[in-house]
């Protein structure tokens, strides 16, 4: 069997070739742009300027200009503390919902569903008025909440909730009922517990989607003590000098979160969306 | 379809039983927070303090410190809350404001562009004080500066930084061309275009460069012409506009003999002024600040005034770009913040003196000219007292009719600029403009 | 209020069937149950009905509004500002510049998507790990950010020009903001660059789901790769392949981002999206928002559209 077989798998390495070519572009094309973020943030105003793709020493440089104005830590914690809630809340709301939808299902939660879906096609700028006036009414205005609420409840998140809780088998709900669970201790111990991945997954997409919000905080958000990091680049960009070194490196601790909270929950995330198939 | 329509039904209820529920809560005990209460925190902060709004640290944010330095010297107890807001935020926050009548999130004072001071003004007067009797002398402003700020008579802000226009010259480049800055001095336009091409054929190098679309360059020219985008009743005058055909042919020109290089974004604009690729540049005073953050050629800038638009009546050497005025909220401590800013921007020399060297913040305030720090040379100029000069060319800045749509007009001129860059006839690509203006204004 | 209401051909038929045949309270326990699952759902609804439905509900009233600023007033004809569309023509060219980057950018993108997901899929794949790094990590950084990045390396005497120049395929640096065509490529790029990996990983999801028996029999039949791919693979990720369609749709009607922070919109507006536009018409000139609602609603009825399309033509072989 063996000989026969070498040259067969000798030509499929040749076939794979084209595919390893493929790969290596897609891979330098996507990186490319990221390793440039990186250099720059090492490098002067007038490197960065002229597209140096070398290391630089200016990086301690552009920290001590990128701190002499702006409250970098304070940004970085706004962020966080918007993030964390809104992926925290938004699990939990949207779970229930789409859990909601999907096993006490009935043709008017579906036709609610269906409305719901509507919501994710209205663009942002017409309601942004209103949805401040809301805001403002409610004494709001500043606040943390202010930028969470808008973010919890997202008709995608419920989709994919309810996606995932139809691969659950109903067998086990049956029978919970059955020993005389409650149907919130059902989902607390069987869903919650069987549905992890989906959580990783809808927990990295809320985070980056709450980390990268930008228009509404910036609304909101009208004390500049509150301000976000999104928030913050864009303050660089505002003056009449711009120190495109400290604004590069800026960009690239805005983007540390998102990409360690990214591989941190990368497995669990493929994974998450498995039952959306079904 | 008609599932559709029974889920729109569903919509519509659905929204109604929800705005009730919103409605409910809103009379509700939260009311406290409404449009008159007047007790916003900017007012609520304290009798001796004010907030500012305010968005470059290098610059107008670092003057206002220092003008809280100066104003703590009188008044020990006054502290000031100066927060950062970048222009592209402040716009929108203060139209979201205005629209959804919350006055009382609005600090005391805040910094506006020039250019959109009419078009605030006009369209949300709920947001400013009148600050005419408030003892700011503003006859000690130059008129074309505090025509920005002035509606119907009355004057809604206190001029800061001067947008008075330079022609900046690399003197080294124009020395390997056999010039000096003097042959840049009290010229017009197409001797200035021809020695551009004698700048470029010694050195390669063109004289000016800006972002392609942003008519930057050609306003100037037109300002500096008297002239402006609008009619004394405020209807754009794009087509028929003798003093903007010339500009913008000037500009063709010079595009095309190549002593003008476009650009795509502010970013390559400066990049092409501190990696040295051209021969000079025309813009605001402020523009030193970038050229400075090139140290490698101190020594090798000069100062001069602009060229003349040749051929139409009351064109000057003289125009202006950017700057900005301080504006008194409606939510304001009234009385600290007009004191505040008559005993600082509109009085005090020390201040001027202060923020100048450190910051580049030329005064429009005009007796600031007449102190020290303003004839010093200057070494980055190699020792030439830009800074006198400066102020002697605001004083003759001819006031710049911008109108409530002076953004609208200025975009569509960009957009007619590119058109006719690309080859479209001008008077075509004009008449695009103004129909596009006259429809924003319908 | 509600009477528990038994309806016959339902509730004795079929009581076997799961949820989506479970009769309408049979018991007093069913009926508590559907009361739980609207309790379930309530919060959520009510986020959405407060925080999307409601402020769009005002933006309709405003849409038939006329003033700038805070003088609004009711339009004559009511409908003006929907007539007043008809004559814009910075709104039928953002109009036409958001289609075109939708049919030229979400085909290529999902197709590449789909191709990468299929090859990292391959369990003999190598270095798997980097490939995949590699392609997802576009997707964690914020539009605000590799905006602005793109905007560097395009610029004239940028990176990629360097590149070019370098690797010989252009003798001058091409002035790719400054165009039209280009311009819009680069947004597009960037769409791509941004986006791809995104989808992949939906993609990829789907993948690991598709049952290995009926890959196996269309190998056992003589399929080859290819074929399989078609004929086997693609029809199981059908239900994906529609959410991804619809999602990007969605986004990209949508977008705004891009064209305000990479292009700014030029050059003379060419490479503006209509909700850039619907921005500038609302905040950034003199404030038009009775204008402003009315773009919405046309962009929101454009969205469901397509929206609609792509689930009837998506559904078709179920």
């Amino acid at each position: 069997m063996k000989p026969s077989k070498a040259p067969t798998r000798t030509t499929a390495r040749w076939r794979e070739v084209p595919k390893y070519a493929f790969l290596s572009i897609v891979a330098l094309l996507s990186i490319g742009p990221l390793y440039f973020m990186v250099v720059s943030a090492t490098n002067t105003t007038q490197d960065v300027l002229g597209s140096s793709m070398l290391p630089g020493t200016n990086l301690i440089a552009n920290w001590q200009s990128l701190t002499e104005f702006q409250d970098v830590g304070s940004a970085m914690y706004h962020s966080i503390i918007n993030a964390v809630a809104t992926t925290v809340l938004a699990l939990v709301v949207c779970s229930i919902a789409g859990y909601g939808f999907e096993v006490y299902h009935s043709p008017n939660k579906d036709r609610l569903m269906w409305v719901l879906m509507l919501a994710m096609m209205i663009p942002f700028a017409a309601t942004m008025i209103p949805l401040f006036q809301l805001f403002a009414d409610a004494g709001l205005v500043n606040s943390t909440w202010a930028v969470v609420l808008p973010a919890i409840a997202t008709p995608l998140l419920i989709l994919l909730f309810r996606q995932s809780a139809r691969s659950f088998p109903h067998e086990i709900i049956e029978a919970a009922r059955i020993d005389g669970l409650k149907e919130v201790a059902i989902f607390w111990r069987m869903f919650v517990p069987t549905m992890k991945p989906t959580y990783a997954a809808a927990a990295v997409i809320t985070f980056m989607t709450a980390w990268n919000n930008f228009l509404w905080p910036k609304v909101i958000l009208v004390n500049p003590d509150y301000q976000t990091m999104p928030m913050l680049i864009s303050n660089f960009t505002g003056g009449y000098v711009i120190d495109y070194g400290a604004l590069m490196l800026a960009v690239l601790i805005t983007s540390l979160p998102t990409i360690i909270i990214f591989f941190v929950l990368q497995r669990s995330f493929v994974a998450g969306f498995t039952g959306v198939v079904k | 379809m008609t599932k559709f329509r029974k889920g729109l039904t569903f919509a519509a209820a659905a929204t109604l039983a929800f705005s009730l529920t919103a409605c409910s809560s809103d009379d509700g005990s939260e009311g406290t927070e409404g449009t008159d209460g007047g007790s916003g925190e900017a007012a609520a902060a304290g009798d001796n303090s004010l907030t500012v709004w305010a968005w470059d640290p290098a610059f107008n944010i670092f003057a206002m410190e220092e003008a809280e330095k100066v104003y703590q010297e009188e008044h020990p107890d006054f502290t000031l809350d100066i927060q950062e807001v970048t222009w592209e935020d402040l716009q929108p926050r203060l139209t979201t404001l205005a629209q959804s009548q919350e006055f009382g999130e609005l600090p005391d004072i805040f910094l506006m562009q020039n250019n959109a001071f009419q078009k605030n003004a006009l369209n949300y007067p709920d947001l400013f004080t009148p600050i005419t009797d408030s003892g700011v002398a503003f006859d000690e402003f130059p008129a074309g500066v505090t025509a920005y700020s002035t509606i119907d008579g009355e004057n809604y802000g206190v001029p800061f930084d001067a947008g008075t226009a330079i022609s900046a010259l690399r003197t080294d480049i124009l020395e390997e061309a056999g010039l000096t800055v003097d042959d840049f001095t009290d010229i017009t336009w197409d001797e200035y275009i021809a020695l551009g091409e004698q700048v470029l054929e010694a050195t390669g190098k063109p004289m000016l460069s800006g972002i392609a679309g942003e008519p930057d360059t050609i306003l100037m020219m037109l300002q500096s012409a008297g002239q402006s985008l609008f009619d004394a009743e405020g209807n754009p005058t794009i087509t028929d506009n003798e003093a903007l055909a010339s500009a913008i042919d000037l500009y063709s020109q010079m595009v095309e003999k190549g002593i003008y290089l476009e650009v795509n974004s502010w970013d390559e604009y400066i990049g092409s002024l501190v990696n040295g690729n051209v021969a000079g540049t025309i813009n605001g005073i402020w523009i030193s600040g970038s050229l400075q953050t090139a140290e490698d050629q101190a020594g090798n800038w000069g100062v001069t005034n602009l060229p003349i638009v040749d051929g139409v009546d009351g064109a000057t050497h003289y125009s202006a770009n950017g700057g900005s005025s301080w504006a008194v909220s409606s939510n304001a401590n009234v009385e600290l913040a007009t004191d505040f800013l008559a005993s600082t921007f509109a009085g005090s020399t020390e201040l001027y003196d202060t923020i100048l060297p450190s910051a580049g913040a030329v005064a429009n305030w005009l007796p600031a000219g007449d102190s020290d720090v303003y004839s010093e040379p200057q070494e980055f100029y190699g020792g030439q007292p830009i800074y006198a000069d400066v102020i002697s060319f605001g004083a003759e800045v001819p006031a710049n009719n911008t109108g409530a749509y002076y953004y609208e007009a200025r975009d569509a001129v960009g957009v007619a600029i590119t058109q006719i860059m690309g080859g479209t006839a001008p008077a075509d690509a004009l008449g695009e403009a103004q129909s596009t203006v006259e429809f924003a204004m319908n | 209020m509600m009477t528990p209401v038994v309806r016959p051909d339902r509730a004795t038929t079929t009581p076997a069937k799961r949820a989506k045949g479970t009769p309408r309270y049979s018991s007093p326990a069913a009926r508590r149950r559907s009361l739980t699952g609207w309790a379930f759902l309530i919060p959520a609804a009510a986020l959405i009905g407060i925080m999307m439905f409601w402020p769009m509900f005002q933006a309709l009233i405003l849409s038939f509004q006329t003033g700038r600023g805070s003088n609004l007033d009711w339009a004559d004809p009511l409908t003006f500002n929907y007539d007043r569309m008809l004559d814009d023509d910075i709104f039928r060219l953002t109009l036409t510049t958001t289609l075109l980057y939708l049919v030229i950018q979400v085909p290529i993108m999902l197709v590449t998507a789909l191709v990468l997901a299929n090859i990292l899929n391959n369990p003999r794949l190598k270095w798997k790990g980097f490939w995949r790094t590699a392609i997802f990590v576009p997707a964690a950084i914020s539009l605000v950010s590799y905006s602005l990045v793109f905007r560097t390396i395009f610029a004239t005497d940028g990176l990629v020009n360097d590149a070019l120049i370098w690797v010989g395929f252009i003798d001058n640096p091409i002035n790719w903001l400054g165009e039209t065509n280009t311009a819009r490529l680069v947004i597009i790029l960037g769409l791509l660059w941004r986006w791809t990996g995104f989808n992949v990983i939906f993609y990829l999801a789907a993948l690991q789901n598709i049952d290995p028996t009926t890959l196996e029999a269309a190998k056992m039949d003589g399929a080859g790769p290819i074929r399989t791919f078609f004929s086997v693979t693609i029809p199981q990720m059908k239900p994906m392949i529609l959410l991804t369609v619809i999602m990007s749709t969605n986004g990209t009607i949508q977008m705004f981002d891009e064209s305000y922070n990479l292009t700014r919109g030029g050059p003379a507006n060419t490479t503006m999206t209509m909700s850039h536009y619907l921005f500038d018409v609302s905040f950034q000139n003199n404030p038009n928002f009775g204008y402003g609602a009315a773009l919405s609603y046309v962009i929101l009825i454009i969205v469901a559209v397509l929206a609609a399309i792509q689930m009837k033509v998506g559904d078709k072989r179920d």
